[in-house]
């Protein structure tokens, strides 16, 4: 009997240590530790823990079933060494068995099964209170008794042995033998050890170098050298079976595949077509409805006074057509809120608010947020656009009246000027002497050099004169071509002798001055203009009720006419086109200009001021601008339109002369408030780019006086100089 | 940083002092340095009797104290600070006031005498000591500039520009006191608003308002040149008016654009002019080519060059004096631009023997007296005139004039030449 549950014992033994593939000194900890707990909780695991490791070597499929086959043939030859072992081990068992507790307790180490039944006690795993009436707890491996200790511990017993005995904490009471152990220190260590996760033998070395037996590398000695078997590249015949299996059931209907739930069920979207860009606005621009306003004093029951309305206001309520009222309802006036009656309109006035939140457009007024410096114009500095003359280098004093007009000549060495004090005075430009006085005897009201440079003319307007000088302060040959042009035409008599201008040659003293022709005119002459080839002169005299307004002269055949049958209103100052036959009127609201060659209006520009003052037609002739007695300046583009391209109101006061330079983007105005504005005005020859206009400078220097500030302005032929002319009878060169 | 060491320097033997470097107050102005020199300089020599003195420092003349004027020169105050002394120019004085009829244009003085020309259409000789000699009479229009040609013994050769578009050659004995024109020079067709005779007094250019230039020989002839004149214009009135023999340019030089205002002769075979186009341009006499361009932005009304520095010195009409070089081949450098005048420049002269020094006349009735180691501000503002000046020269006896449109020609005593004369 001994003998064959050694031998059961054996073989068992063997079948473990074949099955299993940890270390050895592992194991025994491991059963040492459940020994002492009598319990087997690893046993299952213990055993499906081979074939776990020795899974899906071969192949990654699952090869169910046909595990022990594998390790029986691949684990015979490693069974002779450890039944040898097991052999070895056996006399210590022997003994073991036979002998006392303690050597039983050694004998447990060797013991290596865990799930083998307790040597000690026969009655295996049975709850252990089924022999709490018996004296022994069960029986020994020979069939005795194994006698309960005779010991009976009760609660006081416990506790004394809990204050008293130091080694209370390490002993264990083992029901299986009904014994109390006292852990020695190692045992209390390992027990530690494997609380806090550890391995239980302090030298196992548990990050030691794994040999990968079973890896992808090829080895120059496998471990087995057996080829791959044939199913391992075939595919798996139970899979098919199962796979055909379920192909069957779903062909005939037993098993049907799961189908996606459809779409829309109970819930759907309800914004689903709007997109997201209107949905998103939407909430983004949500506009809460408009609130109505809170009742004030008048819709309170017991309203102020000044509320209640009076007999005539109730009359003129009733009146009233409902909508026209003011107010929905007459304040009526209760001494205790109990007494307000019910509103007998309330149904109806919440109808009249529903409507309103109806029909309400609620729209959200687009908001301009524009940075009002960002609306002005980018305008150059007037640093770059130089030169422009800035500061006054050169009085011209001489004269005793107000310098009514000034011309520069073309060449650029002279200036004339026209005063009231009755001279027309020549100064030499660079210096600022006066060369010349000629006394015309009246108010020079307009002076005009001749543009052509190889004439030297100045023709003044005073009274009802045209005078014609020539100042010969030029080449002696010019002088004379003046004088042969002044000559006329000869051998001819002048037919229109009883139209109204009369032209005759001077004699005697104003000879001498330099007054060669008179023309009379009929009436006063406010003006003087010549063309730019030198034989046409254009004279001006206002006058509301005639026709007879503009007189165009030739001087080379001494003729005249009036270009205009009609009165177009009030003739301010003519100007000649620079280039083209065209002839610029300004009356006193607009300018109109007159194709001379076709002899009809082509253009008539609206000036949008009230009084024209003076006008001045740029070089390259597609630009005009105006001066007004409404201090305004405005500045035309021919090709953009008839109304101004821009309307400059730098002046205080009354703007009195206007001029172009010719060579320089400049222009001036002279105005009655003592200042010149010059302003920088290129001009583009790309007819889509406007103008550009930038006031470049303030020139003060005139004395107002009889609040005459300055009267006239003209710029330098060649240089970036500008002349002004004031009531203070100075003239004054600002460079 | 109180003290700065410095070293003391001059050209002047009579003034040396020993050179050893010195600390002195930084703070220290001209005439806490002027006083450390002296104090020097009476240590050497017992008998020295005080002089003030100017200090240049790197090439610019000390105006401020020396700390700040280091400062602003950027020299750095660890080295010793090198200072050049020189005997302070005195401030002119006006000598002579010369009364004229009429407006001053243009005044040339060589040793012996003064020549102007004025709006009353004469030119005038004085002497030096400001006595009337002879009055010119002969132009029909105003005299714009004259100039000496040659003096030859009593003898003397001058010349005068006037508006009337001729320049009239005369010959003037100083003894007899007799002047008689020559030659009438025709051939501009604007008034002739400069002249300038070469060194050698063989030749002289003219500037027109006709944006020409004419060289002229300047010896005088006994035959007058062929004027070809058109056949349809009147001559009668020509004859009558007609001084002297009527003389034609040897050469017309054109390429301005615009008036000419100022010619000069740097050496003979060089004329540079200056033009209201905002050019100065120097031409060869020889070739009459234009050899270099100098381009300003704005008027110019007088130029002067000296030949110490070989600078030009230019007056334009926005109230700088520029200074220029003219073999500069860019054309467009402009080396130094003095300013402190509020008007127009009307004239620029150099010092004839100093090479930093000039003296500019004005529109704002000014004088100034210039070096060119201080630019920022004149050594002396002569106020003299009571309105526009006109012109200004300078004789090489150390005689400043100016003449302008109060009537009045001043001389003003300069003491500073003989000084700086080897300088």
């Amino acid at each position: 009997m001994e003998e064959s549950s050694t031998r059961t014992e054996e073989m068992e033994n063997v079948q473990k240590t074949e099955k299993k593939k940890r270390s050895k000194e592992e194991e025994e900890e491991e059963e040492e530790v459940f020994n002492l707990n009598n319990k087997t909780p690893g046993d299952e695991g213990d055993d499906e823990d081979p074939s776990d490791s020795e899974d899906s070597v071969f192949s990654g499929l699952e090869d169910s079933g046909s595990d022990s086959e594998d390790e029986e043939e691949e684990e015979g030859s490693h069974e002779e060494e450890d039944l040898k072992d097991d052999q070895i081990l056996q006399p210590e068992k022997k003994k073991g068995g036979l002998t006392a507790e303690e050597e039983k307790k050694e004998d447990e180490y060797r013991q290596d099964s865990s799930d083998e039944e307790d040597i000690r006690n026969t009655v295996g795993n049975i709850p252990m209170d089924w022999y709490k009436d018996f004296p022994h707890i069960g029986y020994n491996l020979d069939g005795k008794k194994i006698f309960k200790p005779i010991r009976n511990k009760d609660e006081l017993d416990e506790f004394l042995d809990k204050m008293d005995n130091p080694d209370y904490w390490r002993t264990i009471h083992d029901k299986q033998t009904g014994s109390d152990i006292i852990l020695s220190d190692d045992q209390v260590a390992l027990v530690n050890r494997l609380q806090r996760g550890q391995f239980g033998d302090l030298h196992f070395n548990e990050y030691q170098p794994q040999v990968e037996f079973f890896s992808s590398d090829v080895m120059l000695h496998p471990v087995t050298n057996r080829p791959a078997d044939k199913r391992s590249f075939i595919p798996s015949l139970v899979e098919k079976e199962k796979v055909s299996k379920l192909v069957h059931a779903i062909k005939m209907g037993w098993i049907k595949p799961k189908r996606h739930e459809e779409a829309g069920g109970r819930f759907y979207d309800l914004w689903a077509n709007e997109d997201c860009t209107t949905s998103l606005a939407r909430l983004k621009m949500h506009l809460p409805a408009p609130r109505a306003p809170l009742p004030g004093h008048m819709e309170s029951y017991n309203p102020p006074p000044r509320y209640l309305f009076t007999e005539e206001e109730k009359a003129l309520w009733e009146q009233q057509d409902v909508s026209d009222r003011k107010c929905p309802f007459v304040p009526r006036r209760f001494s205790s809120l109990l007494q307000v009656p019910a509103f007998p309109r309330f149904l109806h006035e919440r109808f009249e608010r529903c409507l309103d939140l109806y029909l309400c457009p609620r729209q959200r007024k687009l908001r301009v947020n524009v940075n009002p410096e960002d609306l002005i114009p980018k305008l150059p500095k007037p640093k770059d656009l130089q030169p422009f003359p800035t500061t006054q280098s050169l009085v011209y004093r001489g004269h005793s009246g107000l310098v009514r007009s000034i011309s520069v000549s073309p060449s650029g060495q002279w200036l004339a000027s026209g005063s009231d004090d009755g001279s027309v005075r020549f100064w030499e430009v660079c210096s600022s002497r006066c060369l010349k006085t000629v006394q015309v005897g009246g108010a020079v009201k307009s002076v005009a050099w001749n543009p052509n440079t190889s004439l030297s003319l100045l023709a003044v307007a005073l009274d009802s004169v045209v005078l014609v000088l020539s100042p010969s302060l030029a080449d002696k040959q010019v002088v004379s071509a003046s004088e042969r042009l002044l000559a006329g035409p000869q051998g001819e008599e002048p037919a229109e002798e009883a139209g109204p201008v009369t032209w005759t040659d001077t004699e005697g003293e104003e000879l001498n001055q330099g007054i060669r022709l008179k023309i009379q005119h009929p009436k006063p002459v406010q003006q003087v203009a010549w063309h730019a080839k030198g034989d046409y002169l254009a004279s001006v005299m206002p006058d509301h009720s005639s026709h007879l307004q503009v007189f165009i002269h030739q001087v080379s055949r001494r003729r005249s006419q009036n270009p205009f049958r009609k009165n177009k209103g009030l003739v301010q100052c003519v100007s000649f086109h620079p280039i083209r036959p065209y002839f610029f009127v300004a009356t006193q609201r607009s300018v109109r200009i007159y194709n001379l060659v076709k002899q009809e209006m082509t253009k008539k520009l609206q000036a949008n001021s009230k009084w024209i003052s003076s006008m001045a037609v740029h070089p390259g002739g597609d630009h005009v601008i105006c001066g007004s007695y409404d201090c305004r300046l405005s500045w035309f583009d021919l090709d953009l339109s008839t109304k101004p391209y821009k309307m400059l109101r730098h002046h205080k006061k009354a703007v009195r002369g206007v001029a172009y330079h010719r060579l320089y983007p400049l222009f001036a105005s002279a105005s009655d408030d003592g200042s010149v504005i010059v302003c920088h005005g290129t001009v583009y020859n790309d007819l889509l780019q406007n103008p550009l206009l930038v006031p470049v400078k303030v020139l003060r220097g005139h004395v107002i006086t009889h609040d005459l500030g300055v009267l006239d302005v003209t710029f330098h032929p060649s240089q970036p100089w500008v002349f002004s002319s004031g009531a203070d009878a100075t003239i004054r060169l600002f460079t | 940083m109180s003290q700065l060491q410095t070293r003391f320097f001059t050209e002047d033997k009579r003034y040396a002092v020993d050179d050893v470097p010195f600390s002195i107050p930084a703070a220290s102005e001209v005439l806490d340095l002027s006083n450390v020199i002296n104090k020097l300089l009476e240590a050497r020599n017992a008998s020295h009797s005080k002089v003030e003195f100017d200090f240049l420092v790197r090439g610019q003349f000390l105006r401020t104290s020396l700390s700040t004027h280091m400062d602003t020169e950027g020299i750095s105050t660890e080295d010793v600070v090198e200072i050049e002394y020189v005997e302070r120019i005195t401030a002119p004085e006006p000598e002579e006031c010369m009364m004229h009829d009429d407006w001053i244009s243009a005044v040339d003085a060589d040793a012996e005498w003064i020549l102007t020309g004025s709006y009353d259409k004469t030119a005038k000789i004085w002497s030096l000591e400001g006595k009337p000699v002879m009055t010119v009479a002969g132009h029909t229009d105003v005299v714009k500039d004259v100039a000496w040609v040659k003096r030859d013994g009593l003898n003397s050769l001058l010349l005068t520009a006037s508006l009337d578009q001729t320049l009239l050659l005369w010959e003037w004995n100083s003894e007899r006191n007799k002047v008689k024109a020559i030659h009438c020079c025709r051939g501009h067709t604007g008034s002739v608003d400069t002249v300038a005779t070469d060194p050698t007094g063989s030749k002289f250019c003219s500037g027109s308002w006709d944006k020409m230039l004419k060289i002229w020989s300047a010896v005088p002839t006994d035959e007058a040149d062929e004027v070809e004149e058109p056949a349809d214009r009147p001559r009668k009135k020509q004859k009558t008016q007609q001084l002297g023999l009527t003389r034609t340019p040897i050469m017309t030089l054109s390429g301005h654009n615009e008036a000419v205002s100022s010619v000069l002769w740097c050496d003979s075979e060089e004329v540079c002019s200056a033009s209201w186009d905002h050019t100065i341009r120097v031409w060869d006499v020889e070739t009459g080519e234009m050899k270099t361009t100098l381009t300003g932005s704005k008027v110019f009304n007088s130029i002067s060059y000296s030949p110490l520095c070989r600078r030009l010195a230019s007056g334009s009409t926005d109230r700088h004096i520029r200074l220029w070089d003219p073999r500069t081949k860019d054309g467009s450098l402009v080396l130094l631009s003095l300013t402190s005048h509020t008007g127009w420049v009307t004239s620029v002269k150099w010092a004839p023997a100093h090479e930093h020094q000039l003296v500019s006349g004005s529109l704002d009735n000014l004088v100034k007296l210039w070096d060119t180691r201080s630019c920022k501000a004149p050594l002396y503002d002569l106020a003299a005139h009571e309105d526009k000046v006109f012109c200004v020269d300078w004789t090489e006896s150390g005689l400043m004039l100016s003449g302008g449109a109060d009537n009045k020609l001043y001389t003003y005593k300069y003491s500073g030449v003989q000084t700086d004369a080897g300088a």
